[in-house]
């Protein structure tokens, strides 16, 4: 009956389970939990695996991360506001072939290319947004719909052939490393994940995004723009859909119809490992950065240890099935029935 | 007492003897012996928490008594639950429909016992079945039909129908009509009275004593978890029922000594609001520094009402005018600008965010007063929401704990809050005290009197007539969709509101 209790996980009465030396809220438990994952894993690795422990593995890693994790800050709060945006992985091919074209053979120039890959990116996550606010389109149908169309737009104008780009210092640099290796992806995100930790923690957009997920209804007789709410948060994830394309751009030097190939599944995955709840309402920044650390360490080492390519995906769907199980059945515990 | 007013040569339907049952500490029915012979229509009255609810579990096979029996027919009701009742021929229509609205008509008349071929679902027999069962209640509705494109008054009408397919020897309405419309109202009342022909007994659970008059025989009163008396209706006037619903307590709470000062600036003023099909014509002027309660029973439109002044809901017609413009059907942006803030009725669905602190569930009317450019200001937000905890006395170790953790009249306390953040001068209260305890109650009381005192204007709805003496400065009384009545305090008593509110003509 008590939803709102079974819901919230409030603390247990005392004396009910073993007492631990210090409190944890089911968010830290997870993000403990993921830390320790994280740890055991790299110990693992680093004693099983070639070359894991070294620092161009470490860049490696942090490069893999960045394509996940920079779409995966914005993901969070689509899944926190109770929506979901399955479209970012031809989102990303599409922006970096548009980028290559626009740039090349439409004779735009990069600076205006860039501009308007970032715009276009923006304005049709706004579009995405703007169909379920106002028109109760469900978020996966408008994205799935969008999946479908930039991936074959993409397709249709390249024939599935590459847009390469012409020599460019500017995108060599963002597809690339600096001085030792370090990837300018990986500086990209980490500035990024600053500055979405900001915003949900400490703008009233963020606070409103959680409060839009948590109750809606609510929300609309609080007088938040519910509306309003939902179209931003998937400019998000248009908007740095078409960073992270025109990263590739820079990696491939040039646009690539079939790039970012299942990349919208391993950002929901890394956002639901980090702890944020797919009904809305609960997530944390923080949770999601080790879910893309989690996933990305996952994935490297399997390549290392030289795992059939095919077996690869199957232990990744066990270990992030695994990973929330886990942090269900542990954040439940005491809680009377799973809703 | 004499249950026994049907023909006594019957064998009772249905009969509780001597039942108690205690939910923790509360002592929801104590002792309670009921009967119930064959097409007998009993009304059951009491005011919310008298204990009508229990008594309904117990004879739907809910609720099991702590003491005493519940016999069905003779048979002695054990743990069996609502199944075993339901083979004894008991069956409950709830208030709140349990239709499934994407699924038709003859699916739900067979919901979870559809009958099979050995090809599948047997869809012709269940149309078949349907049609016959609706024509019971002369409803000429195609069984393919899905119940969501139904009125409501047609769907409470199949959900009666599926009731009495089974053919029940005892059949519980609870609050049959509260969302019906006056028109529809008489439909439910006709197939209450064929029954009662048909030798079937009818629990009747209702408010509105003209109803109960159409169709009843008989009516239980209840009090405090004890059946106060079982009379014949023919020799039982509202005024004795009012005094039996609510006994020696309505002498005993202190109204509001003073009369409202009609010299106060008017803030907000209403004329000729009509929200279909509920609300036909309401007039209203809030002053600022008053209480006003509308007393009307469940279904009469207050909430339609409050949410029209609110802006959630666009009303039919009508202006609602405040600083001299007209905010009807323009939003709840526009609404919360102008200062009218509403509390909803139902707190935990529709009121608070369960995962969020108790702070942010008080700012969260108003950002912009706690941030600069979007940007949230800790401190600022932690200040606004000690003042207000403090202003309201909600007890909690923490103001970033979450605000499930609060009791019931803590987190009415802090929706309430939101809206003194925000700082509403107009104040619309859905229900405050559902679900608080008596001593929240009573803060809840003084708060309001509290913020009219400084110059606040408060609308105060509640379903607890009695509570309104306790705070309101006037109360109008909604019947048939318009004010009907206005008393001004001190003059407010409960048995002269509830009377008014119930006697529907």
């Amino acid at each position: 009956m008590d939803t709102s209790l079974s819901t919230t996980q409030a603390p247990p009465p005392a004396g009910k389970k073993r007492r631990l030396p210090f409190a944890l809220s089911p968010q830290n438990l997870n993000i403990v939990g993921l830390v320790l994952g994280i740890i055991v894993l790299s110990v693992v690795l680093s004693f099983t695996a070639p070359n894991f422990g070294t620092v161009r593995n470490a860049f490696s890693i942090l490069q893999a991360a960045a394509d996940v994790g920079i779409i995966a800050w914005a993901g969070t709060l689509v899944i926190v506001a109770g929506e979901i945006d399955i479209s970012v992985g031809p989102a990303v091919a599409f922006w970096s072939v548009m980028l290559a074209e626009m740039a090349g053979p439409w004779h735009l120039g990069l600076p205006v290319a860039l501009i308007a890959t970032l715009v276009g990116g923006g304005l049709v996550g706004a579009f995405a947004g703007w169909l379920r606010a106002r028109f109760g389109v469900p978020s996966f149908v408008v994205t799935l719909g969008l999946w479908l169309a930039l991936r074959g737009q993409a397709e249709f104008m390249t024939n599935a052939l590459p847009v390469p780009l012409s020599d460019n210092g500017f995108m060599d640099f963002v597809g690339g490393t600096l001085p030792g290796g370090f990837p300018v992806s990986a500086v990209v995100m980490f500035v990024l994940f600053a500055l979405y930790l900001f915003i949900s923690r400490r703008t009233s957009f963020g606070r409103s995004v959680f409060a839009v997920g948590g109750n809606a209804k609510a929300a609309m007789l609080s007088g938040i723009k519910v509306a309003r709410i939902r179209v931003l948060v998937f400019v998000g994830t248009g908007l740095l859909s078409a960073v992270v394309g025109i990263i590739t751009a820079g990696r491939l030097t040039g646009g690539n119809a079939t790039a970012a190939s299942g990349l919208e599944f391993d950002v929901i995955a890394a956002v639901v490992v980090g702890g944020t709840s797919l009904a809305g309402g609960r997530g944390s920044m923080l949770g999601t950065l080790l879910g893309v650390f989690f996933i990305a360490i996952i994935g490297n080492g399997l390549i290392l240890l030289g795992i059939n390519p095919f077996f690869q995906n199957v232990v990744s769907g066990v270990v992030i099935v695994g990973a929330v199980l886990i942090n269900l059945v542990l954040s439940r515990r005491g809680s009377a029935e799973p809703v | 007492m004499d249950t026994s007013l049907s023909s006594p040569e019957q064998q009772p339907v249905a009969e509780v003897r001597a039942a108690s049952k205690n939910y923790q500490a509360v002592r929801a029915l104590i002792r309670a012996d009921f009967q119930v012979r064959p097409g007998e229509v009993r009304a059951l009255l009491g005011k919310n928490g008298a204990g009508k609810s229990t008594m309904i579990r117990l004879l739907s096979g809910a609720e099991v008594p702590d003491e005493g029996e519940v016999l069905i027919g003779g048979t002695r009701l054990g743990t069996e639950g609502v199944d075993g009742a339901r083979r004894l021929g008991v069956r409950t229509v709830y208030q709140e429909l349990s239709l499934v609205g994407s699924m038709t008509i003859a699916e739900n008349m067979f919901m979870g016992r559809w009958p099979r071929t050995r090809f599948g679902i047997d869809y012709r027999l269940m149309a078949d079945e349907t049609v016959k069962a609706l024509a019971r209640l002369d409803l000429r509705l195609d069984p393919a039909q899905t119940v969501g494109e139904l009125s409501i008054a047609d769907q409470q009408l199949v959900e009666i129908a599926r009731a009495l397919r089974e053919e029940p020897k005892l059949l519980i309405l609870d609050e049959p009509t509260s969302s019906l419309a006056a028109n529809e109202v008489g439909r439910v009342l006709d197939v209450v009275a064929q029954l009662s022909a048909e030798a079937v007994a009818v629990i009747y659970v209702s408010h509105r004593l003209n109803e109960i008059r159409r169709v009843a025989s008989t009516a239980s009163i209840m009090r405090d978890g004890e059946i106060v008396d079982t009379r014949s209706l023919a020799d039982l006037a509202t005024s004795d029922v009012v005094q039996m619903m609510l006994g020696d307590t309505a002498a005993e709470s202190a109204p509001v000594g003073h009369a409202p000062q009609p010299d106060n600036p008017v803030l907000l003023s209403v004329r000729g609001l009509r929200v279909e099909p509920k609300v036909k014509h309401v007039d209203l002027e809030l002053r600022a520094g008053e209480v006003v309660g509308i007393a009307g029973v469940l279904g009469s439109g207050r909430t339609e009402i409050l949410t029209a002044l609110a802006g959630v809901i666009e009303p039919n017609a009508g202006t609602i005018t405040i600083d001299g413009q007209d905010i009807a059907g323009r939003g709840i942006a526009v609404a919360l600008s102008k200062g009218v803030g509403m509390t909803p009725e139902n707190r935990k669905e529709d009121g608070i965010f369960p995962l969020l602190g108790i702070d942010e569930n008080i700012v969260i009317s108003a950002w912009s007063s706690v941030s600069r450019l979007g940007v949230l200001s800790m401190r600022r937000i932690d200040r606004a929401a000690e003042s207000q905890i403090r202003r309201m006395s909600i007890k909690s170790a923490s103001s970033h704990a979450e605000i499930a953790t609060l009791s019931g009249g803590n987190q009415q306390k802090v929706v309430i809050g939101r809206w003194l953040h925000a700082d509403s001068r107009v104040l619309l209260l859905d229900e405050p005290t559902r679900g608080v305890d008596v001593e929240a109650k009573a803060q809840i009381y003084a708060l309001v009197r509290e913020l009219a005192a400084a110059g606040r204007s408060i609308v105060f709805v509640s379903s607890e007539i009695e509570e309104l003496p306790e705070v309101c400065d006037r109360v109008h009384i909604l019947r048939g969709g318009e004010f009907v009545q206005e008393v001004h305090a001190p003059d407010i008593s409960s048995d002269s509101l509830l009377a008014a509110a119930m006697a529907e003509h």
